[in-house]
């Protein structure tokens, strides 16, 4: 029998309204919260999208975590697995249920966190729950399928394998975390991939250290009822043991120095630069890490003079972007460019980093500043269109801290940041000796 | 199984769509009042097919200049400046026959964008530096990016001009270095001034606009110069005879593979449908409903993915979408293949072709059909989650003469058996002639294996089940009907010149 979902968008009223005060919540939705007594924390943000949810699973483990020698990528791979079936329902058969609900499905993998998410039909959410639970609870896989799926991961590092960036950040990274996991990329180094189909005993570590209540959230943004989510929650993942390991990350020591390396490409390219700059993990209450954002924009904005003079008069660059991007463990603050001749390749990365002392010795005016905090706010308030862009939004901040109205904190933190503060943050991160830099291109560069 | 329904609150009351023509003008409208969005798609007419000989990407130079310049009152910059406080966005695509601004804002600005936005297309700047900009951007795509930098969009883009020889759909969207170079500013005022015409251009707008707003616009793009361009007439593709394949040479650690033929269906056909469900049940993109993916990915690893298409398809973003308004009069069948080590690229293109013929010959059965049209109907409800997007598959609705796609999926599925969804399949896919480009740094040597039909023999870092060695045993001989004289070996960088 034909089952069919009548989910007509007729209604596609997106409440994403602007706060019409700064101390206004910058999240407009109600979030309701539970936790079940294994620690299982379950959220619910009701959203109109008439007969639509969107149902993430965070798993708060990512590449970070991967603390052991020559089992970089794991996390990525490990999420690949989670495909690969229980006993209950077979690879074939998970994907048959979701397909039968003509539900859009994947998953993704970052340095701290991996997400699951399907968007579906608002009643299908017993079904999905029940499937859901089940695979984080009961995954069982052979070794063949396990070697199977090593081979999709080095499908992926293939895909990408033509494209300068990833490879830059693979040295950038490599250069500025001599200790933390950080040091890799998320999809990990090519020789660890190879040896992937040799780690299946470390798979089944790998699940039952991090795929355990205390670690995911599980997050449903739409058509939801909270109560009705509860108790779906409680029946399908109550039996769910909570776990016992707590990784030990190291800590990376301060850089004192600056470091450079040079890729010389096989194939046609521009010269390519990248700057990554130390800076300090998220932190709701630290009020450097808005005002990096804000240095950012700054930098970077489509009409910030430095994009202005590189982009659009000089002409000297195709993109120049950058910014700080939220981490668990201190990172990278990022700027990456693509230039047209590799004659100008030091004049551009002079030109960087004037700007930055421009903003270490001259103050913004506050009337730009105001336009930057209004930026974010418009952006963050129009991304928030669809239910699963609410449940990511969500999820990206419950991964950071654990806790969803850090949003909310973080964009009054934006409020009270003054042409002060972001003069003191460009002075206290953007040092030479703080940095690590990065060049590219088909030609041979003297360092 | 028990049927499920949802019924959605359908509020007329805020609501109301329409198309409506006004002195020469066509608008979409999808008005909702309380929404704070406002999305607009202006789709113009135009788009690579017609590019004159010599002066190939001067439909996207022409774009890319007005989207990213100025307008008779504001340089490019003080747009940007404008723009940025409220988060608004502008872009532009172009396909073959279709052009799309598509502009996003927040409706307390609404007024002042619009101005800024119907000014870029109605009063284009056409600013020297501008134009010189964009036009450096697009040589650099096709030198740098596509060349050297993203095989995978290589090897679709050189699968597109292999199979389009001689005919207008055969050209780089962006155009070609030496075409690109040719062009001067004085081209691209040109080619606005005759194409961007009144009859000529599609107006879309949605979200909680005034309706004042419309009757300002209409009386705005008035002012657009009169007439409608002579659409390109389109021949039929070239036969394809056999298999031939373009092996594009380039240094890399895989190979990338797109292959496929035209077709005679679009949307506006009926068969369409039917083969849609086929198409799913083959190779539905990025997800494991599909043969091809579970067959080279899920059993053997081969690569990431590989999915097949009936029409034109170009992923929207990060998601698993499509990107609405790229239609076309005709259209294709193709297989996407990502990148496959060097030492399986034979044997991947063997299992894709022998999946092919099986579908060929043996169809879906009943419950294969069935679950896979409940799937489509039900999977494309979710395409139009945004205004935007949602507005799009409206214009492209409009554009091929049919109801709204969305509904018009369910209702043709609705009405199929799996006798027409085979039916279908042998009326339109077939594996004896198609086109195949390759990305490779070993051509020579795949060259040579496939006018051999050499084994392709593959091996497993582990077990495998047995079925999957006995298809293999098969499939590392399966003969591929390659034209011997149709095996052309291109270096990367001679690729999209002229």
């Amino acid at each position: 029998m034909l089952i069919r979902l009548f989910i007509i968008f007729l209604t596609i009223v997106s409440m994403c309204m602007l706060p019409a005060h700064s101390n206004d919540a910058v999240f407009p939705f109600p979030v309701h919260q539970s936790v079940l007594d294994n620690g299982l924390t379950v959220i619910s943000i009701p959203f109109d999208s008439p007969g639509i949810i969107a149902y993430y699973t965070v798993v708060r483990t990512g590449s970070r975590n991967e603390v052991e020698e020559g089992l970089s990528g794991f996390a990525h791979f490990f999420e690949h697995m989670m495909f690969r079936g229980t006993e209950q329902y077979s690879a074939e058969e998970y994907n048959e249920v979701l397909k039968r609900l003509g539900a859009d499905h994947n998953a993704f993998t970052t340095d701290d966190w991996t997400g699951y998410h399907i968007v579906a039909s608002a009643d299908a959410l017993e079904e999905i729950v029940k499937i859901e639970s089940d695979r984080f609870m009961n995954l069982k896989y052979s070794v063949e399928d396990f070697k199977t799926e090593a081979g999709a991961i080095l499908g992926e590092y293939n895909m990408n394998a033509a494209n300068p960036l990833r490879q830059m950040f693979e040295r950038i990274r490599e250069m500025a975390f001599t200790e933390h996991t950080y040091g890799h990329t998320t999809l990990g180094y090519l020789e660890d991939i190879k040896d992937m189909p040799n780690q299946f005993d470390y798979s089944l570590t790998f699940f039952d250290r991090y795929y355990r209540p205390e670690y995911c959230t599980i997050i449903v943004a739409g058509d939801v009822n909270h109560d009705r989510l509860t108790q779906l929650a409680q029946k399908y993942y109550s039996g769910w043991e909570p776990g016992t390991w707590t990784v030990d990350i190291p800590e990376e020591p301060p850089q004192t120095e600056e470091k450079r390396s040079h890729i010389t490409w096989g194939s046609a390219t521009l010269p390519h630069l990248m700057i990554g700059y130390r800076v300090p993990e998220f932190d709701e209450t630290n009020i450097d890490i808005p005002a990096l954002n804000i240095i950012g924009q700054l930098l970077f904005a489509r009409n910030a003079p430095l994009f202005q003079k590189l982009v659009v008069d000089e002409q000297l660059v195709d993109f120049v972007s950058g910014g700080y991007t939220d981490r668990r463990d201190p990172y990278l603050f990022t700027i990456m460019s693509r230039i047209k001749n590799i004659e100008n390749m030091e004049r551009v990365e002079q030109e960087i980093y004037d700007a930055i002392e421009d903003l270490k010795n001259n103050q913004i005016a506050p009337e730009r500043l105001d336009e930057i905090k209004s930026f974010l706010r418009y952006g963050f308030a129009m991304s928030l269109n669809t239910a699963s862009s609410v449940a990511r939004t969500v999820s990206q901040y419950i991964q950071l801290t654990g806790d969803f109205n850090t949003v909310n904190k973080l964009f009054n933190l934006y409020d009270s940041v003054t042409p002060e503060d972001v003069q003191r943050v460009a002075r206290k991160y953007f040092t030479p000796t703080t940095r690590s830099v990065v060049t590219l291109a088909q030609e041979e560069v003297q360092q | 199984m028990k049927t499920r329904m949802i019924i959605t609150v359908l509020l007329v009351s805020i609501f109301s769509l329409c198309m409506i023509a006004h002195e020469h003008l066509k608008f979409t409208e999808i008005h909702l009042e309380d929404n704070p969005l406002v999305a607009f798609r202006i789709l113009v007419h135009t788009g690579a097919i017609n590019d004159p000989e010599g002066k190939e990407g001067l439909n996207a130079l022409t774009a890319m200049t007005i989207a990213n310049g100025g307008t008779g009152d504001l340089t490019f910059r003080d747009i940007q400046e404008v723009l940025y406080p409220w988060a608004a966005s502008i872009s532009v695509n172009f396909d073959k026959e279709i052009t799309v601004f598509t502009g996003n804002v927040h409706r307390d600005h609404l007024d002042e964008f619009y101005s800024i936005f119907s000014g870029l297309l109605l009063n284009p700047r056409f600013d020297e530096s501008d134009f010189r900009r964009n036009k450096t951007n697009l040589l650099n795509y096709i030198r740098n990016t596509l060349r050297g930098t993203n095989d995978e969009e290589l090897g679709k883009w050189s699968f597109q001009l292999f199979m389009y020889e001689d005919h207008p759909y055969g050209t780089l969207d962006a155009g070609t270095v030496q075409g690109l170079e040719a062009i001067t500013l004085e081209d691209v005022k040109n080619f606005h001034e005759n194409m961007y015409t009144r009859e000529n251009v599609h107006i879309g707008i949605a979200g909680g606009y005034t309706k004042g707003l419309i009757d300002k616009m209409e009386r705005d793009f008035t002012s657009l110069p009169g007439g409608k361009p002579e659409q390109i007439a389109l021949p039929q593709p070239k036969p394809i005879e056999d298999i031939e394949v373009l092996i594009v040479e380039k240094p890399n650690r895989s190979t990338a593979i797109s292959l496929g033929f035209p077709i005679d269906i679009t949307r506006a056909d009926k068969d369409f449908y039917p083969l849609m469900v086929a198409n799913s049940f083959f190779g539905e993109h990025r997800t494991f409903n599909g043969v091809l993916m579970n067959e080279l990915r899920g059993l053997r690893g081969l690569n990431y993915g590989t999915y097949s298409y009936i029409e034109n398809f170009i992923q929207d973003g990060g998601s698993t979408l499509m990107l609405p308004n790229v239609p076309r009069r005709q259209q294709y069948f193709s297989i996407w293949i990502r990148p496959v080590e060097h030492a399986t690229n034979h044997f991947s293109l063997r299992l894709a072709l022998y999946e092919l013929e099986n579908l060929v010959e043996n169809g879906l059965t009943q419950e294969e059909f069935e679950g896979t049209r409940d799937y489509m109907i039900n999977f494309s409800k979710l395409w139009t989650q945004t205004l935007s997007r949602r507005l799009g598959y409206m214009m492209d609705s409009a554009w091929y003469g049919t109801e709204y796609f969305i509904d018009k999926i369910e209702e043709e599925l609705m009405k199929l058996t799996v006798d027409d969804v085979n039916r279908a399949i042998k009326t339109h896919l077939q594996t004896d002639h198609m086109k195949v480009a390759a990305v490779t740094a070993n051509a020579r040597e795949f060259k040579e294996a496939l006018l051999n039909n050499a084994p392709s023999p593959i091996s497993y870092s582990g077990n495998v089940d047995e079925s999957v060695t006995a298809k293999d045993a098969i499939v590392k001989d399966y003969t591929l009907t390659i034209n011997p004289d149709r095996v052309l070996i291109i270096p990367v960088q001679e690729m999209f010149e002229e």
